[in-house]
């Protein structure tokens, strides 16, 4: 197989149509009243509401924004603005600032240099915002984790991940900027860089040590079982990468799978008690 | 390897009219499709069709995992006895999948095609390849089948086949080389396989130079999507009648058996098989 950019083309129209029919089936099979998106201004999550809205109409779609003092960011702001007008999303915007303070403050063992933990808080403080909101308006919570983060664990457990649906999640990051383009996210959003925003100055491809470009064939390879010798060969570099890649993906399945449990009883959840998801 | 030939009525129809239903399922509801089929087998009636086809499964829908055991019945049983009402009734030839239970133990199970004519009950088939690899656990739930079925009816020797029985020539031959002037295939397939489908329908069409019927289930269950994109293809490869892709859909086709005598002289596949050929392969798949 030859790992060329051509490998993640799709037909943008065909993916737009299926993953608009996924999210109406869903949303209508629910009898949810909306959907609603954290929306931060970035690529996944402007791409997830645009394709909420096409899919169950103007209007019906929520955007929830919010920021904190430590990554404010005018920029992502007006982003997720611009997104909101341009799809007619309802929105509201909450500084979740003083939550996160008291957090910070009311735990014993809290230490402010430590980024990734008091990043987790972040991320999960906004999963308990959206899904307050979800219960309240009765709406289904849309996800927006793409395939290449997901794969890497580049998440937060329970936190950014934490939705009913996740509609772009079998999309490399490279392949959701080439729908994105397609369903109308403005340049300025589709070409900034990737960012969870969990401390200032945090870009994903400098956390993961390499460009999405060359991560997602580095992935498509991995899922096509290829090994990491013919993947660093093909993309010439250096099978040290390929594997450091390969190891995160198998260590953070963890992060992908619910309630492990040891298996004590006859049908366990999990395991083997195998149950379709289609809500009634 | 046996066949199962059943003969309903010597006075066929050389002629008729095919419709192919291409319906989503209410999974679990076996209710609520049954109802649906009874909708389509009276809009099958005002367009004069003979013979409705739905997809695999099409009873309780094809995602039903753990839920098979309490969905599973005995062929004939409760179910095709209401399909039997409504085919009686209709005076139409009705063909539908299910999960069958069999009628020797409490959790073995087949994925069957029923066969239901206006005199009744008319045959079955069993699945004999079930998909258990990518998204497909198959051979976790059900028993294969171990005999190609084609049933005389009314409307000519029809056989069955289901989903990805149509991956293994050996199966639609078979069911071709007992007589089958009409192959129906009944389907659930998710989209990453519409080009394989698309590709083998008329391939087994051709090679077999058999009218051939394939029903695709459409909407989706469990995240998966089904493509629909039911056809029915000539004993020349010609495509006769095609549905919609990714919605229901509903169309008729008439199917002249006549067509099939000039295909037969002009690609004489049955004419020049090599029968020897099959110890040669079956002496090289068990060397695999």
């Amino acid at each position: 197989m030859e790992l060329a950019p051509s490998v993640l083309d799709l037909n943008w129209q065909e993916v737009k149509m299926k993953i608009i029919r996924f999210i109406k089936d869903y949303f209508e099979r629910t009898r949810a009243k909306g959907i609603i998106v954290s929306l931060s201004g970035g690529i996944d999550s402007s791409t997830v509401a645009a394709l909420s809205a096409l899919a169950i109409g103007k209007g019906k779609v929520f955007g929830l924004m919010l920021p904190e003092k430590e990554t404010y960011n005018a920029k992502d702001v007006k982003h997720a603005e611009l997104i909101a007008k341009k799809f007619g999303l309802k929105k509201e915007r909450i500084d979740i600032t003083p939550t996160l303070e008291a957090f910070y403050n009311s735990i014993p063992i809290f230490d402010p240099a430590d980024n990734l933990c008091k990043g987790n808080i972040k991320a999960r403080t906004r999963m308990v915002y959206v899904y307050y909101y979800a219960n309240r308006l009765n709406m289904l919570v849309c996800g927006s984790s793409d395939k290449s983060e997901t794969m890497m664990g580049y998440f937060t457990k329970w936190g950014d991940v934490a939705a009913d649906i996740s509609p772009i999640m079998d999309l490399y990051k490279t392949q959701v900027r080439k729908l994105a383009y397609h369903i109308g996210i403005p340049k300025e959003i589709v070409e900034k860089p990737s960012s969870p925003a969990l401390w200032p100055g945090q870009f994903a491809e400098t956390e993961l040590g390499i460009k999405y470009e060359q991560l997602d064939l580095v992935l498509y390879g991995l899922e096509h079982f290829m090994k990491a010798e013919e993947i660093a060969g093909q993309l010439g570099i250096g099978k040290g990468l390929v594997e450091k890649v390969k190891r995160r993906w198998l260590a953070t399945e963890h992060k992908r799978r619910m309630l492990l449990t040891t298996k004590i009883e006859y049908r366990t959840v999990g395991a083997d008690f195998r149950l379709p998801c289609n809500t009634p | 390897m046996q066949h199962a030939i059943i003969t309903e009525r010597i006075d066929m129809k050389e002629k008729f009219k095919i419709a192919l239903a291409q319906i989503s399922c209410k999974c679990g509801d076996k209710t609520a499709n049954i109802k649906k089929i009874q909708k389509l087998v009276s809009k099958a009636k005002e367009q004069a069709a003979d013979l409705v086809i739905f997809p695999e499964l099409s009873l309780t829908g094809y995602v039903v995992r753990d839920q098979i055991y309490e969905l599973a019945e005995t062929i004939p049983g409760p179910s095709t006895k209401i399909i039997e009402g409504i085919t009686r009734k209709a005076k139409m030839h009705v063909i539908f999948g299910m999960p069958e239970l069999s009628e020797k133990a409490q959790a073995i199970v087949y994925n069957s095609a029923a066969l239901v004519g206006p005199d009744g009950f008319i045959g079955k088939y069993r699945k004999m390849y079930l998909p258990t690899h990518s998204v497909f656990e198959e051979k976790r739930y059900f028993r294969p089948g171990y005999q190609t079925a084609v049933f005389d009816t009314k409307l000519g020797k029809i056989g069955l086949i289901i989903c990805y029985d149509i991956f293994f020539p050996e199966v639609s031959r078979l069911a071709r080389l007992a007589g089958a002037q009409l192959i129906v295939c009944i389907s659930a397939s998710p989209a990453v396989r519409k080009t394989f489908f698309e590709a083998l329908t008329t391939a087994r069409a051709i090679e077999n130079t058999a009218f051939l019927a394939y029903v695709n289930l459409v909407g989706i269950e469990d995240g998966l999507q089904f493509w629909g994109g039911s056809r029915l293809i000539g004993p020349n490869g010609k495509i006769l009648a095609q549905a919609k892709y990714d919605e229901e859909d509903f169309v008729t086709c008439d199917v002249d058996y006549a067509d099939t005598r000039p295909v037969e002289t002009f690609v004489p596949t049955l004419k020049d098989l090599r029968p020897e050929l099959f110890e040669n392969l079956k002496e090289a798949a068990e060397n695999l």
